[in-house]
Formats: C-alpha cells, sequence, structure tokens
C-alpha cells in the first residue's frame, strides 16, 4: 500500500489561513488503512480543526466525507457539488489522490493534509515498512522475494559490501543488510548458488517519468463503444 | 488494552490543538472496586476545576 | 466564572467493570463527585478516540475512560 503521515497540525493550519468553509475530504484505501488520512482521521482531524478555531473565536465552517478511493474520477464525482459549496478542499488522501481531486475542481485550492511516504508493508500495529520503489523492472524473483533497491541503501544488484557488519548495515547498527537478509533467504531455499552468479547492471530506463500505463484492450473496446454510438 | 491507546492518541490530537492532555484520562478498575471509580471521578473533577474552563465552552450554554 | 465553576466531566464507562463498580459504590453509598456525566459503552473496547475529542469539542471540561 502506499503510506502517508499526516502533517503537523500547525502546519495544516497555516495553509488553511483565510478560508472560510472547508472540506477535509479522507481517502478510504491506502491511506485509511496506514491510519492517516481515511474516515476515522478525517473525523479526528475535523475536530481538532473545529476546536482550534473555535480557541480562535474564528468563524470557519469544516465539513467532512471520506471517498473510496481519491486516484479514481468516478469516486471523486460525487462529491464535487459538495466541495464547490467550500473555499477549500484539505485532502487526507496521498499525493495522486491530491493532485486528480484538484484536477477535478480546476478552480478550487486543494491542500495536503499527508505527506505521502513510500509504498509498503504493515509490520505490526502502528509500524509501517518500505519496501518497493517502483522502479518498473522487478527483479525480486532473482533475489529471494527482497528488494536490494529498496533495502540497500546503495541498490546494490551484487552484494554484500564491505559495510556489512554482523548482518547490520554501516549506515545504522539498527538496520538489516538487505544481502545479509537476501543470503539467509536464499539459503532457506536451496538456492545459495544464485548468489555465485553475477547480476548485470540495473537497467533502470523503465523508471521513465511520470510513467504511464495503457491497457490496449480496454481502451479500443472503449473506442469502438463510442464509435457505435 | 485498545482505550487506553485511544486515550494517548486523544491526548496528542488535543495538545496539538492547544488544549490540555490533562482534560482526558484513563483508568483501569474492576466491577467491584467502587473506592476507585470513586477516586476517578473526584480525580478529574479536581483536574477540570485545577485547569479551569474549557475555553471551548465559552459562548455557548454550559 | 472562577470561584463558581463547577466542572462538566463526562466518563466514558464499561458496562462490565466500571458501570458496575459505578453502580456499587452507589449501593455502597459512597459519595464521590456529582460533577461527572456517566456514558456507558459495552466495552472499554468500543471506545473510539472521537468520543473523547468531541466531549471536550462540545464543551466538557475533562472526559475520562474507565474500564
Amino acid at each position: 500500500m502506499i503510506v502517508g503521515e499526516r502533517k503537523p497540525f500547525v502546519e495544516i493550519c497555516d495553509r488553511l489561513q483565510g478560508f472560510k468553509k472547508v472540506l477535509v475530504l479522507g481517502c478510504g484505501t491506502c491511506v485509511s488503512v496506514c491510519m492517516a488520512g481515511g474516515e476515522k482521521e478525517v473525523e479526528l482531524l475535523a475536530s481538532q480543526l473545529r476546536m482550534a478555531n473555535g480557541l480562535k473565536d474564528g468563524d470557519v465552517e469544516i465539513i467532512e466525507a471520506t471517498i473510496q478511493r481519491q486516484c479514481d474520477k468516478e469516486y471523486i464525482e460525487p462529491i464535487l457539488e459538495k466541495a464547490r459549496e467550500c473555499d477549500a478542499v484539505l485532502s487526507a488522501g496521498c499525493g495522486a489522490g491530491v493532485q486528480l481531486v484538484a484536477e477535478m475542481l480546476q478552480t478550487l485550492p486543494v491542500i495536503p493534509a499527508l505527506n505521502t511516504r513510500f509504498i509498503g508493508v504493515a509490520l505490526g500495529e502502528g509500524v509501517w515498512s518500505e519496501r518497493c520503489r517502483a522502479c518498473g523492472n522487478c527483479l525480486l524473483a532473482d533475489y529471494g522475494g527482497i528488494c536490494p533497491m529498496t533495502l540497500c541503501p546503495k541498490s546494490l544488484v551484487n552484494g554484500p559490501c564491505g559495510g556489512s557488519k554482523e548482518g547490520k548495515c554501516e549506515t545504522s547498527p539498527e538496520r538489516d543488510c538487505a544481502w545479509m537478509l537476501i543470503y539467509e533467504r536464499l539459503r532457506k531455499q536451496g538456492k545459495l548458488d544464485r548468489m555465485r552468479g553475477l547480476a548485470p547492471l540495473k537497467d533502470y530506463s523503465a523508471q521513465s517519468h511520470p510513467a504511464r500505463q495503457v491497457n490496449e484492450a480496454y481502451v479500443k473496446a472503449e473506442m469502438e463503444a463510442s464509435h457505435s454510438k | 488494552m485498545r482505550a487506553k491507546k485511544r486515550v494517548k492518541q486523544a491526548k496528542k490530537l488535543l495538545e496539538e490543538v492547544g488544549l490540555e492532555a490533562d482534560r482526558v484520562e484513563m483508568f483501569n478498575l474492576g466491577a467491584s472496586d467502587a473506592p476507585r471509580f470513586a477516586s476517578a471521578c473526584n480525580e478529574m473533577t479536581e483536574r477540570a476545576r485545577r485547569l479551569g474552563p474549557n475555553p471551548l465552552r465559552k459562548g455557548r450554554k454550559a | 466564572m472562577g470561584e463558581d465553576f463547577e466542572p462538566k466531566v463526562v466518563g466514558f464507562c464499561c458496562h462490565y467493570c466500571a458501570y458496575s463498580a459505578a453502580d456499587l459504590a452507589g449501593s455502597m453509598r459512597m459519595e464521590y463527585s456529582p460533577n461527572v456525566r456517566i456514558i456507558k459503552l459495552e466495552c472499554t473496547g468500543k471506545l473510539d478516540t472521537l468520543h473523547l475529542l468531541s466531549a471536550i469539542e462540545d464543551g466538557a471540561d475533562a472526559a475520562f475512560v474507565a474500564g
């Protein structure tokens, strides 16, 4: 999932200065699971904003809504009318969500409530860890399901380097050496011979930005449907 | 316990707004712990007296 | 205000423990602060952070959870 973190409250208040009616918009997908921008967090943030406004004797109106996904137009459409009654939208979605909401509203300022951090996994309650860089050329099959591009600070495709000490990385004694993890995993899988091979330089050309993906079958079907109308 | 985490979270959120975290608290007690219940009520009332009225109550009919 | 300030306190109580304790305190004729308004929860596990924030947002001077 995409992991996000709520921005500091003071920063959010700062950005909202001058607006009289604000829609706090949550997203029910990734940022909901990482407890940053879902329905619950939006309720709490809206309550905090109302309290802060009350303490200042302000007259700002805060309304709330949470949609299933802010990265899909069809989910945003139903709240457009509600949003247009406001001076600004405070989006608790990831960076992609904020941008699509802003694109659909055009004239209305859309302010991010989160910092989008990474693509990762939940390690336990309240702990998330980065796992994927979205490099567009996945080589996990070679590394026992552990990504050295993400977990090794040098993104080494052949490792470990000389900085690996007792399973830890030289950058931090708390950080596991990604290549130590890969070695252990391959050993468990009886695939240690993979360590002997030399991996070629990784092709990063697939990581061009902004990336775009098209499913021809769907696009063609859509075009045919509109022609036959 | 879940409630404890949520009280902790509420304290943090209140502090961000500029309100006193001490206005909310968690007490663990058993079904037969009447004295502890009474002292929890007294403790929170005392705290409220010490902290003064909730600034959000002004203008509102209490 | 000042001298005549009577705090309003909200107490969220678990049906199975704190609420019974409150009941017992009553039948034991114990004296405790009359400023507390009790709200019964099925279980404190049901307590949402928002319950506490809403209590304060709506003007309670203090709120606690007992269970």
